[in-house]
This record gives C-alpha cells, sequence and structure tokens, in this order.
C-alpha cells in the first residue's frame, strides 16, 4: 500500500505548486568563488528549488564576468552577493534598459574594504590602528623582496580594487614613508600572504575586505585614516583609473546587493520575492564565515548549517508554507 | 707443435655464471647436473656459464667459439671482471682476479688486459687519436705523450693521417683499427678480443685477420678471441674452445677439432668447413720415406730399391739437397763411361712452406710425381705432402 | 504541464531519499573527513610555524641573487641587453639568420612597451633554469646510477608535473610568503622533471659497449659519468633543459599568481578583465622568449653535436 500513497503524494504534491514551477522554471545562480557569496548561492538554491520549486542550479562566476555576462547574454538568473561598486554603471546600465532588476541588499551593512593591520599588532601597539601610526613604524612592514623598504599588500592586479587601493597609497603618500605596493598576483595569494603572517605573527599591511573567511579566521583592524568616508571623492576619483589628485578617504561601504535578471523577476515574482527579503547582517555573516572556517565547509555544508541552525533569521525572508516545505526538505538531508 | 710445460698464464677454474635473482638454487642443479634448459624451466635461472675449466698459454691466441647464447660474450668479460662470476676462479699471471679490491681491479685493467669490441666501443666525442690514447688518459698519463704514443699505433695499424678524424667519419675496418691500436696502446700483455671482426665486411675482416697476425708475429701477446665464425677460429687460433650452452665442448689445435672432433655437436660445426683452406702442409705432412745420406749412386739405387721407391731425398749433414728419381740414377749407372755425381742429377727442388694451405699445395702436389718437400723459409725440411696425402685429407671424415 | 511531470527534482528527491550503497558511493563521515583536513592543516600550520623563518632564511641568498639579476637586466640599457643577448645567440649558434631574428623580434617587444616585463620574466626565468639545472642534473644522475632511486624519483617526478600547481602554490606561499622565491620553487617543481627524466634516460641509454670499453681501460667510476656518460648523454640532456625552460615559460602566468612579476601579470590582469589584445601581446612576448630560448639551445646542441652523426664521411 506503500507505493500508492507515495505516488499520489507526489501526484498531489506536483499539482499543488504547480503555479510556482510553470512560474520559475529552470533558474542559475552564480556561485561566486568566495565562501559568503556561496553559502548565499546555496541558500538561495535550496529555498528557490525546495521551497518554490524552480529548477535552481549553481553556475561558477565571478564579479566582472557575472555582472557582464548577465547584462549582455541575461544569464545567469540571479547573482546572489554582488559588489555592484565595482559595477556600476554597467548595472545602473541594465537597469534602466530593463535587463536587470536589483533586488535588494544580499549584505544589509554592505561590504567593508579598507587598509587593514592584524589584531595582535595593535594589541602591542594601539598607535598602528591609525595611519599615521603606521606612517611612523613603516620600518615594522618590511618589504618581501627588499629589507630596506616596507610593504604595502595592494589588491591583485586586474582586480577593481587595484585602482582604490593605488589612489588611495598615493593619497596618504605611503611611499614617502619608504613603502612600496606588493602585487599579491591573485586573490590566493593575498589570502596567502595574510596567512603566512599570522601563522607567525609577523607584521602585515594591505588592503583587505570584509566579510570574508579570511577576516573571519584572521582578526585584523581596520586601520583609520583620520578622514572619514567620502563618497563623492571616491565614487568619483578613488575608483577611477584617471584620477590626478586623489585624496585621503575611508571606503564607503559597498554596495552588496542581490542582482536578478529582469526576466527572472517577472517570471518568478513569488521567488523574487524571498530575494528582496533574503539579507544578512555582517555579524551573523561573520558568525557564518567562523564557522565555515572552523569545519572547512563547502557552501552546500554552509547551507545545510545555517538553515538547520538559524531558522530565526531565514523564516522571515518567506511565507510560512514555503518555510514548511523548506523543512521538509532540510529533514531529508 | 709441442704443448709447452710452463704454467699458464691464464687460469680459468670451476667458472660459472647464472642470470637471475637466485643463483645459487640454480649453482646447486649444475652440481647435479642438469642441463641450462632444465634448470631454466625449473628455477627461472639462466645459466650462462656452466663450470669451465680453460689454460691459456703466454703468447698464444686463445679463440674462444660458439654461436650467439653460448655464454662466449659472458666468458671473455670475466676475464677483466666486467661481469661477476657466481662462482669460480681466474687466475692471471698469479693474481687471483676475483679477489681484487676496485682500486686493484682498475690497475689490473689499465696495465694487465685490454679489450677490442665487436661494434668498437669507440667515443664518438673523441678524436681517432683521443681514442687511441684513451687507456693511457685514463692511466692519468699527460697529453703529450699520449699523443705521441697513440700516434705510433695509429701508424702500426695503417691508419696514419686520421687523427683528427671523430670515429663516425671513418669507415667499420678503419674505427675497428682504432680499436685496436687503443687496445695495444696500453702495453697491456693480454689482450681480449670479443668478436671483434664479426661487424665487419667479409674481405675487411679478412684483412683484418690479417694485419692480426702480422702485429701478433711482431707483438708476442696472449690474445683471447672470442668468434661465432669457425673460420676465422681455425685461421687464428693457436688453440681453440668451443662453447655450447655455456659448457666447453672441446679445447684444442685447430687441426684437432678439424680432424677429430669431441663430439656430435663440434663435428656438426666443422662439416661444412672448406678444409683446403683451413688445412696447411705442415698438418698432413709426412715424414720422407727415401732419405738418402750416401753420394754413391749404387747405394742410392740400392736403397730406393729396397724400400721400392722412385724419389729419394737427399740430406747432407741434415740439410736437405734435393731429390733424386731412380729413374735418373738407373739410366745414370746403365751408361758406360764417367758416372756423375749424385748431386748432379738432383732436380730442381720444389717446396711449400709448413703454413700453406691445402687449397695452395693442391697444383703443386698434383703437378709433380714425387711428394713436395715442406719447407720452412729458413730451409729446415719438415716432411713431405704427397697428392695422396692433400685428398685423403679433404676427404676423411674422422681422425 | 506540470501535472504531467509530477517528478519535479524536489519530489525527485523526497522518493530517492532511500539510503542506498548501490546508488549513492559508500562515503566517510564528513566529520572524518574534516578531522583529518584539519588535522593536516594544522600540522602544516604548526611546521610553518616551527621551521618557516630557518626556511626562509634558506633561500635569503637565492632571493637576493633573484633580485640583484632582475636589478641588472632592468638598469642596463636596453640596446646594451640586446646587444649582449644578440652576441650569446651568435656565441651559441653561429647563424646570422637567428641572430636578426631575435633582434627584431627584441626591437618589437620594446616597441610594445613589454620591455620591463619581459626583463622580469627573463630574469626569472634564467634563475629558474640554471637552477632546475643544477639540482636536475645531479638527480638525474643518482636516478641513471641505481634503479632504486629511480623507482623512488619517477612517481614524484609524475605527480610535480601533474599535481595543479595550484594546490602546491597555498603551502610555498604559507611557508615563504608571495613573491619571487616562492614563485622560483613553483616554477622549479612545474619545470625540473623534463631535466631530470632526460638526464636519466640519456645515461642509461648510452651504448653499453662504449662505457664497457671506457671500464675495460680501467676508468674509475668518475671517468666513466664525465668522460663518457655525461658527454654521450648530452644530446638527450639538451633535449631535457630545452623543455625545462619551455615549461618554466609556461609557469609564467602561474608564478604571477603568488606575486612574481613580469609578462604574466598583464596576462593575468587581462584575464581577470577580458582585455583581449593586453593579453595576446604579453602572451606573444612569451611566445618569443620561448621561440629565442628554444632555437638557441637547439642551434647550440647541434652545433656541439655535430661530430657524432658522422656526417662528412670519409
Amino acid at each position: 500500500m506503500k507505493i500508492p500513497t507515495v505516488l499520489l503524494s507526489v501526484v498531489i504534491s506536483g499539482f499543488l505548486i504547480s503555479p510556482a514551477v510553470a512560474d520559475c522554471g529552470k533558474v542559475t545562480i552564480a556561485d561566486m568563488n568566495w565562501n559568503s557569496a556561496s553559502l548565499i548561492a546555496n541558500v538561495d538554491r535550496f529555498i528557490l528549488q525546495h521551497g518554490y520549486g524552480c529548477d535552481a542550479e549553481l553556475v561558477p562566476g565571478d564579479t566582472m564576468p557575472t555582472g557582464t555576462s548577465m547584462v549582455e547574454k541575461g544569464e545567469p538568473d540571479i547573482a546572489p552577493e554582488l559588489w555592484s561598486n565595482s559595477l556600476k554603471a554597467a548595472i545602473d546600465k541594465g537597469v534602466a534598459e530593463k535587463r536587470l532588476r536589483v533586488a535588494g541588499k544580499s549584505l544589509t551593512d554592505g561590504g567593508e574594504e579598507g587598509f587593514w593591520v592584524p589584531q595582535y599588532m595593535v594589541d602591542k601597539d594601539p598607535s598602528l590602528a591609525t595611519i599615521a601610526g603606521i606612517k611612523a613604524k613603516a620600518k615594522l612592514f618590511k618589504h618581501p623582496e627588499d629589507d630596506n623598504k616596507s610593504g604595502f599588500y595592494t589588491c591583485p592586479a586586474g582586480w577593481n580594487c587595484q585602482i582604490s587601493a593605488g589612489n588611495l597609497f598615493k593619497a596618504l603618500k605611503l611611499k614617502d614613508d619608504g613603502f612600496e605596493l606588493v602585487d599579491p598576483g591573485s586573490g590566493a595569494g593575498l589570502a596567502g600572504a595574510i596567512a603566512k603572517a599570522f601563522t607567525r605573527e609577523e607584521a602585515w599591511f594591505g588592503y583587505y575586505w570584509a566579510p570574508t573567511a579570511v577576516l573571519g579566521k584572521h582578526k585584523m583592524v581596520k586601520v583609520d585614516f583620520g578622514s572619514g568616508a567620502d563618497r563623492e571623492e571616491y565614487m568619483t576619483c578613488t575608483t577611477s583609473a584617471e584620477c590626478e589628485n586623489p585624496k585621503v578617504t575611508m571606503y564607503p561601504p559597498s554596495l552588496v546587493e542581490t542582482v536578478t535578471t529582469e526576466s527572472f523577476a517577472r517570471r518568478a515574482t513569488e521567488a523574487f520575492g524571498y530575494l528582496q527579503k533574503r539579507g544578512f547582517k555582517n555579524a551573523q555573516m561573520n558568525e557564518l564565515l567562523a564557522w565555515v572556517e572552523e569545519n572547512q565547509a563547502d557552501g552546500n555544508i554552509a547551507m545545510e548549517y545555517f538553515l538547520k541552525n538559524h531558522e530565526a533569521t531565514w523564516q522571515p525572508w518567506v511565507s510560512t508554507e514555503v518555510a514548511a516545505r523548506v523543512k521538509k526538505a532540510l529533514a531529508g538531508l | 707443435m709441442a704443448e709447452p710445460a710452463i704454467r699458464p698464464l691464464v687460469q680459468v677454474r670451476g667458472l660459472s655464471k647464472v642470470f637471475g635473482d637466485n643463483p645459487l638454487v640454480a649453482m646447486e642443479r649444475i652440481g647435479q647436473g642438469h642441463s641450462k634448459d632444465q634448470i631454466l624451466e625449473q628455477t627461472g635461472q639462466t645459466v650462462g656459464l656452466n663450470t669451465i675449466d680453460l689454460d691459456i698459454q703466454a703468447g698464444e691466441i686463445f679463440v674462444i667459439m660458439g654461436l650467439s647464447g653460448s655464454g662466449k660474450s659472458t666468458l671473455i668479460r670475466h676475464f677483466n671482471r666486467l661481469i661477476e662470476p657466481t662462482q669460480g676462479q681466474i687466475t692471471v699471471d698469479g693474481t687471483d682476479v676475483m679477489t681484487l679490491s676496485e682500486k686493484q681491479l682498475e690497475q689490473f685493467r689499465r696495465h694487465k688486459m685490454s679489450m677490442v669490441f665487436q661494434h668498437f666501443g669507440l667515443l664518438p666525442h673523441r678524436t681517432v687519436i683521443e681514442n687511441v690514447g684513451y687507456g693511457l688518459m685514463v692511466q692519468g698519463i699527460e697529453k703529450s705523450e699520449r699523443r705521441k704514443k697513440a700516434g705510433a699505433w695509429l701508424d702500426a695499424v695503417g691508419l696514419d693521417g686520421y687523427e683528427e678524424r671523430y670515429p663516425a667519419q671513418l669507415s667499420g675496418g678503419q674505427q675497428q683499427r682504432v680499436g685496436l691500436a687503443r687496445a695495444l696502446c696500453t702495453d697491456a700483455d693480454i689482450l681480449l678480443m670479443d668478436e671483434a671482426f664479426s661487424a665487419l665486411d667479409p674481405l675487411i675482416r679478412s684483412e683484418m685477420q690479417d694485419q692480426l697476425i702480422a702485429l701478433q708475429d711482431r707483438l708476442h701477446k696472449t690474445i683471447i678471441f672470442i668468434t661465432h665464425d669457425l673460420d676465422e677460429a681455425l685461421r687464428l687460433g693457436d688453440h681453440i674452445a668451443i662453447l655450447k650452452d655455456g659448457l666447453i665442448s672441446q679445447v684444442g689445435r685447430p687441426v684437432d677439432i678439424l680432424l677429430r672432433p669431441a663430439d656430435a655437436y663440434v663435428e656438426a660445426f666443422v662439416r661444412d668447413v672448406n678444409r683446403a683452406r683451413v688445412l696447411t702442409a705442415d698438418v698432413v705432412m709426412q715424414p720422407p720415406s727415401c732419405r738418402l745420406t750416401n753420394e754413391n749412386l749404387e747405394e742410392a739405387l740400392r736403397q730406393m730399391r729396397g724400400e721400392e721407391k722412385d724419389y729419394g731425398y737427399l740430406f747432407k749433414e741434415d740439410n736437405f739437397r734435393g731429390i733424386v728419381s731412380r729413374r735418373a740414377i738407373e739410366a745414370e749407372i746403365s751408361k758406360s763411361g764417367l758416372k756423375v755425381d749424385l748431386i748432379q742429377l738432383l732436380e730442381k727442388p720444389m717446396s711449400v712452406h709448413p703454413g700453406a694451405s691445402l687449397e695452395k699445395i693442391l697444383p703443386t702436389t698434383l703437378g709433380h710425381p714425387y711428394p713436395i718437400p715442406v719447407v720452412t723459409d729458413d730451409g729446415d725440411f719438415q716432411g713431405v705432402v704427397s697428392q695422396k696425402d692433400v685428398i685423403s685429407a679433404l676427404t676423411e671424415t674422422r681422425g | 504541464m506540470a501535472a504531467a511531470r509530477p517528478d519535479t527534482p524536489y519530489e525527485m528527491e523526497m522518493v530517492m531519499a532511500v539510503e542506498n550503497w548501490l546508488t549513492t558511493f559508500p562515503e566517510m563521515e564528513r566529520a572524518d573527513l574534516i578531522a583529518i583536513r584539519k588535522a593536516l592543516d594544522a600540522g602544516y600550520r604548526a611546521f610553518s610555524r616551527s621551521y618557516g623563518d630557518l626556511i626562509e632564511s634558506l633561500f635569503d641568498p637565492l632571493l637576493y641573487f633573484l633580485v640583484w639579476f632582475e636589478k641588472l637586466l632592468l638598469s642596463t640599457p636596453w640596446w646594451l641587453v640586446i646587444l649582449i643577448v644578440v652576441g650569446l645567440v651568435y656565441g651559441a649558434s653561429r647563424s646570422p639568420k637567428l641572430l636578426v631574428g631575435v633582434a627584431v623580434s627584441l626591437l618589437l617587444i620594446g616597441y610594445f612597451g613589454m620591455w620591463e616585463n619581459t626583463m622580469r620574466t627573463l630574469s626569472i626565468i634564467t634563475v629558474c633554469t640554471i637552477l632546475s639545472i643544477t639540482l636536475g642534473i645531479p638527480i638525474g644522475i643518482m636516478m641513471a646510477r641505481s634503479d632504486r632511486t629511480q623507482a623512488v624519483v619517477t612517481p614524484v617526478l609524475d605527480i610535480m608535473q601533474t599535481m595543479p600547481a595550484f594546490v602546491y602554490l597555498i603551502p610555498v606561499v604559507m611557508l615563504l610568503g608571495i613573491g619571487k622565491v616562492p614563485g622560483v620553487i613553483a616554477v622549479v617543481i612545474y619545470a625540473i622533471p623534463p631535466v631530470i627524466r632526460l638526464t636519466n634516460l640519456g645515461i642509461r641509454l648510452v651504448d653499453k659497449e662504449v662505457l664497457e670499453a671506457s671500464m675495460a681501460f680501467g676508468a674509475t667510476r668518475r671517468q666513466r659519468l664525465w668522460g663518457v656518460q655525461m658527454p654521450l648523454a648530452m644530446p638527450t640532456i639538451m633535449a631535457g633543459i630545452n623543455q625545462t625552460i619551455m615549461m618554466a615559460l609556461a609557469m609564467v602566468v602561474i608564478a604571477s599568481m603568488i606575486g612574481v612579476k613580469g609578462l604574466g601579470q598583464p596576462v593575468l590582469k587581462s584575464i581577470t578583465n577580458q582585455y583581449f589584445t593586453m593579453g595576446l601581446f604579453n602572451g606573444l612576448a612569451i611566445v618569443t622568449l620561448a621561440i629565442i630560448f628554444d632555437r638557441v639551445s637547439q642551434a647550440y646542441a647541434r652545433r656541439t653535436q655535430r661530430h657524432l652523426q658522422g656526417n662528412a664521411h670519409g
């Protein structure tokens, strides 16, 4: 008797959710290659699939290629954690041309960028939390290839942050204190440099951003430039390669948004509604990233951990029925 | 050709070599008299050499002959220990080669033995003169002396003018001359020649054999020569050892091998040999049947009638003087008047060299009614060769 | 349509939820896997903490040399560098055609604004090649001398050649930070196998009779190695060196991911940003360097090994 019951339930539940299925269909979600984005992408996949009946699939992505592809090709459907500052013009244009839709902020506090030093250095010398202290103790931060110089680990070549970090380096006149830009070559190179410094408690000074696994694991202090954030200057000059005379400004919080294609927003209104509500506080994300780091979990496992242990966080994002379906699917994991 | 009584220069005793990971098992079976094939089947070990005993005299060319797989190349590499034996002993001039340390062995190889290889084994990146002087270079002898000595040996093998060529620019025969000069250049007493002429064209090979014989007449080295070619073995060897499946089938002089094969294997081997080319006058010659010492005509005639011979061989104080026919004496005696001296009746002596092949002396023996004297270059009378001797040597199957 | 397809993915999952080792691979418990990963990571971190400084200081001379050599190339006037390179090319190959080709290529590289990066890459490749040769040839010799060494080293070489570079970049960076030294190490790990393999092969392929001849004349092991085996293996070893250089150049882009400056950096940059032309130009500059190295080393090998061929007979 069991088999017919199962079949029946399959048919009935299939019938019940059919409107959502018809709307949503196949959905591709960009899985960026850093942990927070991967976590969010996996959460989205699970909720869209089990809560809204979408045929959701993760595709690898990265800020620039994904953003460009969404504008030009209309895929993937969802970029769950897009650092849109770097793509501002393209996204604005996409929205204006009705190709893209911004669902909301995936990190409600926005992303943090800045120049950082390890916590253990600041514990020993609190002045290192300010740029003046860093400049005064420049000798501490040895250049990896030249003992007579100091090294500032900048954003990897070819990344958008390379321009802003370079401009701020210039504005802060770090060169006058013996600093030189050290190009780590890649995100892995930059993270590796930080990890190496932390294992041996060496001095380190460079660009990084939060929330990230690296900053979750390695406690760092954002260096205060004493200038506050000047969003206007930042937008017009700091982030521009043509900026001739950059001024000192802290990084304004980056807009970290959930962006979807217009076609997805139109065909899956309910699912889009979920994406509009779905957003993480940096504090939550830090906690999650700490857990991910601790357990070396991939996005899928992190998603399971999050959905099982932080119900209070995600339940408000969805309707009761959807929550029930998601929970049922969770129980089957 | 009496066997010298002095101690042999090189002595091999009970030498065995087994290839494989467990030679001792194979050695046990060898002891029990199992054959090479049996041992391979039972133990997976390959017997290379099976209890070899050899004596090699100073100054001789000792040929080790066998087909491929017989173990001859393995054997020659034991003399200078390019291959380590599983069991057995090799003594060279009183030195047990097997007990030498690495350093001693290097010295032994530098001064006692040198080697010529089938495919020449020349250093392709060095010039001809450097190759010839290689042994001296290894010894640490300085360049000018090396060049002087190497140049002289290059002359000796007929390659002067080729000093600055590279081996690849020479023909095979020329390369092997370089190999020979290199081996001679160290003044080692013993020369190992591993199929030294086998890679050469037949014509060049025979030239090289001639050159080796000529050099050996001058140098009197002890040469251990490996070959698979019986003709070559018979031509060069003072003694020949025949090797089959790692076992010695027969050791002996060429004529022994040829005329008295020890077993069916050797017999099958020698069956196709061109005896006319290999056998020499000294092998088939006989003592003269009618030796005249008296110059008196009547006396000589009486002796010849007594021995029923048509021809007599006149000796005076052990020196061979010539041949005289019975008919000539009878005619002289029946003539009236003054009798001439026996000496004046002598026919012009027609002689052959003891080393001449039957092929060469056959026309002479056929062309004369009497057995032809065999006389050395120094005029020493050795014996006589008759048509009958030659023909029977060429046709007989067993000695 | 939906009613006709009750097997939506999530329903399927419910039906398939039955555990079945026949259809799903019996995996290790995730917790155990994590424990293993954590233990290995912690172990490596502890190793890095205890010996990192020591190991880093061992590489200091290499770092000084790298920095010095790069500065030398960068501070030498461009025309002098071209003259020297062209001189070396001619010395090695004796070919005027090759000389002109190299000079024109270098002039074009400079004209397209890639001179500095080319010099940086040239410097690091030169050092990597020298390092690979000085380490690789002795290892190859040891392999050729002992079958046991060969049996141990061969799988290590297989791993070095097939393991994705990113896998060992991370531990190298953890130990030595970013920059030239870890870059050189990564490049050498990737590029050294051919010179080791071909040294081993070259020595093992040396005509057995020639080697026997040298033994028969009482040559010592050293005399055999340097007088016979190495010279005769040289064409093969040269082919190995040639391959090593090519592989080192191929690693330039990967090495730039851990902060090695040079032609790899703009290539990496153009990958991130889809700068097609920038990538193409710098890629072509790498190819040009490769061709110069290749042609020159081959011409050198041919010229020095000519007598081995035995062309001019008689």
